[in-house]
């Protein structure tokens, strides 16, 4: 029992889900739904179907080339069965998980920072232009004067002390 | 010489059928409109045709009949014989020639009233002929009614034949009825015939076929021969005789020791000398059939004593049962053999050999040196031939193993398997976990390659790879953030209300409506303006005095005292494009704003704001002429 990978849009294939259309040169094609088989029999290429992860991974959305992706690999050679060995893979796989899963979230995040400098951009451009709408230009600039005025009157107060 | 295919023969109809066949034939197939006054070699031809129609017909199927019927001097003597035995050679010859006589008077006839019918000068005269004509010519074969069944009859035996080649290697069995010649065909070959208990069950020749020695071989299988003299010969022993005859065969004699055929053994041996003749230049065995209920060693002396003679004799006696399958097989290799060593021998003395064996050359390679080269046969391949025949016990199966256990038998392939340790044969091996196959991820050197892999996430992290960037931003930053969000919101705001506004009414201008004194101080104070204590304000002013006497405060100074009581109040309130209005520039703005927006008024020549009026509601360069192509939105 595998669970195989869907042709077009790279999701999981349980048993017992999904169809499987043999071409006239014996290659196999699994699909995980009728989405997927109806756009396969569209002609649709799926590195250009943005929500497959074919495409996600040739725009280069998603983390490629890494160690902790080369774990997984059809093997064609079958290995005899090893208790141990099966305790050992079995252990090895979750943590390869872990590592894989903050690899992958980690490219993403650098991939979104550029974004994120954007919108700093927009921000500062979007007060300078229209600060207006919130707060009027000379919002505090009465009280501003007043104060200057006061410390103003104040100087000329201490000017005058200081001559008499 | 022609070739035959008893096979392939036409069906020869009755002779009712035959003439129903043609004239209806005859009437579909020629043109069947005729009238009197049509001219008369018209009429003429169209009966003319009808009885040369009719006689063609006859013709071509009377001639198939007697081309298709094997001429009996052209066919193997055998056949010929076998056909005489069966149908009478005179009968047959009598009945082929009755059918070609009629063809011939079928042909006189129609060619009489041909001629006949030149001298006919009116439709019915015609017409009367032509039904003379075919009249007669059914009677001729309603004569041959006799001959055309027996011919049918004929065919359809002729067709049921076995097909015996005569010149290929035949094994001939012969021999008393009942005496076990179909049994040994049927243990020979694939042949299935009769085995009965009765005498004569095999009423006809039957053929098998069988391999030797990379050879196809025929086995001809006899109707038992009864001893009397060949005059006596019924049709069914006539078909053995003839066989023997005409087959360059090797000849089994089959004789049944046990006497269980109901004849004894001095009659059989009587019968064998009497038909001694016909084994002439024919390898000759004797199979003692039967040896199962009684062996030759176990006869009376005499007989004894007749097996010796044969023997003596140079004819090979080999005992045999088809129930135990004793001796069979020796006897058709013997038979084999001897047949073709004689055949051989014969072509060896014909004419023919030489060019053959000119041309033929066994090359035998010369010894390069004293090595033994034997064949090599591999060590696995003896063993089992060996264990083939001592017949070793086998292996326990599990079929011996489920008998044995009954209803507590589980089938258990894995304890088969071959593992490295023994005492995990019967885990249960995972396959996947979450999502991901188990097999995918086996290998070898995974625990190294995990390491480095675990190596590499540390350094990463060192490196401060994986450090959360909630940046520490300056606080200038998150104000101005916050001020961004809240502009966009009052934007989005703004453009709801503006969706809200109902422009389907008249447009009024902004200054129609007249805005609260608490509106303006809240948007002004949401603003950020301090709107306390602004009674002194110009708006507050302005509305106080709207309603008592105006106070121009600009035009204070150069005020002229009113003339009348109109001008009095006229001049008490301030003109419109002067109310509202500080100074100059915003003087200068309000003029500004009324001319753009009487420009497109004045564009179009329009009276007013309210002028609507279309001068040319059809004009003509758009609404006339041909549809040609371009947008037709602009009608």
């Amino acid at each position: 029992m595998r669970i195989e990978k869907c042709y077009f849009c790279s999701g999981p294939v349980y048993p017992g889900h999904g169809v499987m259309f043999v071409r006239n040169d014996c290659k196999m094609f699994r699909f995980c739904r009728s989405k997927c088989h109806k756009n396969f029999k569209k002609k649709r290429n799926p590195r250009k179907t943005r929500w497959t992860k074919a495409f996600r991974k040739a725009a280069g959305k998603e983390l490629t080339v890494d160690n902790s992706l080369e774990f997984e690999k059809r093997r064609n050679i079958p290995v005899k069965y090893n208790r141990e060995m099966w305790d050992k893979t079995v252990e090895a796989m979750k943590k390869v998980e872990e590592i894989k899963r903050k690899r992958q979230a980690r490219f993403i995040m650098n991939r979104l920072k550029k974004g994120k400098e954007l919108e700093k951009e927009q921000d500062i451009m979007e007060v300078k232009k229209n600060i207006h709408l919130i707060k009027a230009p000379h919002a505090g600039k009465a009280k501003q004067m007043e104060e200057k005025m006061l410390q103003k009157v104040q100087e000329d107060a201490d000017m005058g002390d200081e001559d008499i | 010489m022609a070739m035959y295919n008893f096979k392939k023969i036409m069906v020869v109809p009755t002779a009712k059928d035959f003439i129903d066949i043609t004239l209806s034939k005859t009437q579909r197939k020629t043109p069947t409109v005729i009238h009197k006054h049509y001219q008369i070699h018209r009429i003429r031809h169209f009966y003319m045709r009808k009885v040369k129609f009719t006689q063609q017909n006859y013709h071509d199927r009377l001639t198939q009949i007697l081309t298709d019927f094997p001429k009996l001097d052209d066919i193997h003597p055998f056949y010929a014989d076998l056909m005489n035995v069966l149908y009478d050679k005179d009968h047959y010859k009598l009945a082929l020639g009755q059918i070609n006589i009629a063809k011939n008077l079928i042909d006189n006839v129609a060619k009489d009233y041909v001629r006949l019918m030149k001298y006919g000068d009116s439709l019915y005269r015609c017409k009367q002929l032509k039904r003379a004509a075919l009249g007669r010519m059914c009677t001729i074969l309603k004569r041959q009614k006799s001959s055309l069944e027996y011919l049918e009859q004929v065919r359809q035996h002729l067709s049921r034949l076995p097909t015996i080649d005569p010149n290929t290697r035949t094994l001939l069995l012969c021999g008393y009825p009942n005496v076990g010649k179909s049994s040994f065909i049927n243990k020979v070959t694939r042949a299935d015939v009769d085995v009965q208990p009765y005498a004569f069950t095999t009423k006809s020749l039957f053929v098998g076929h069988m391999d030797y020695r990379y050879l196809r071989w025929q086995v001809v299988d006899t109707p038992g021969i009864l001893d009397h003299p060949l005059e006596e010969r019924n049709t069914i022993e006539m078909q053995a005789i003839t066989a023997l005859a005409h087959l360059r065969a090797a000849v089994l004699y089959v004789m049944d020791v046990s006497e269980q055929c109901g004849h004894t053994l001095p009659q059989q041996l009587e019968l064998f000398n009497n038909i001694r003749p016909l084994f002439a230049n024919k390898p000759l065995i004797v199979v003692a059939n039967k040896c199962d209920v009684k062996k030759i060693s176990e006869l009376s002396e005499e007989n004894q004593k007749m097996f010796a003679d044969l023997s003596a004799d140079g004819i090979p006696v080999i005992e045999t049962s088809t129930l135990t399958d004793e001796g069979v097989i020796q006897v058709k290799n013997e038979a084999c053999d001897r047949l073709l060593a004689q055949r051989v021998d014969n072509k060896m003395r014909g004419k023919k050999v030489h060019d053959v064996l000119n041309r033929l050359h066994l090359a035998m390679p010369a010894k390069r040196d004293d090595k033994e080269r034997p064949p090599f046969i591999p060590e696995r391949a003896l063993l089992r031939r060996k264990a083939m025949e001592v017949d070793a016990p086998k292996r326990k199966l599990e079929k011996d193993l489920e008998m044995e256990m009954g209803d507590d038998y589980v089938l258990d392939l894995q304890k088969y398997w071959d593992l490295m340790n023994d005492n995990e044969k019967h885990d249960k091996i995972p396959e996947v976990w979450e999502g991901h196959n188990i097999a995918d991820y086996i290998d070898p050197a995974i625990m190294k390659k995990l390491e480095d892999l675990e190596r590499e996430e540390e350094l990463k992290e060192r490196a401060g790879e994986y450090d959360s960037d909630d940046e520490s931003e300056d606080e200038e930053m998150q104000e101005i953030r916050l001020m961004a969000k809240q502009i966009r919101e009052k934007k989005h705001l703004m453009i709801l209300e503006s969706k809200e506004k109902d422009v389907h009414g008249p447009r009024m201008p902004r200054t129609a409506a007249k805005v609260e004194r608490k509106t303006l101080e809240k948007e002004m104070s949401d603003l950020g303006l301090d709107m306390s204590d602004k009674n002194n304000s110009h708006y507050a002013e302005q509305a106080r005095r709207s309603r008592s006497v105006t106070r121009k405060r600009k035009r204070e100074a150069s005020v002229v005292p009113p003339a009348s009581k109109t001008r009095s109040q006229s001049a008490s309130r301030p003109p419109r494009d002067q109310s509202g209005l500080r100074d100059t520039k915003m003087v200068k703005k309000a003029k500004k704003m009324m001319k753009n927006s009487q420009k497109g008024m004045n564009r179009l020549g329009k009276k007013g704001e309210s002028d609507r009026h279309v001068f040319d509601l059809k004009p003509k360069h758009l609404l006339a002429g041909k549809r040609k192509s371009g947008p037709t939105d602009r009608r």
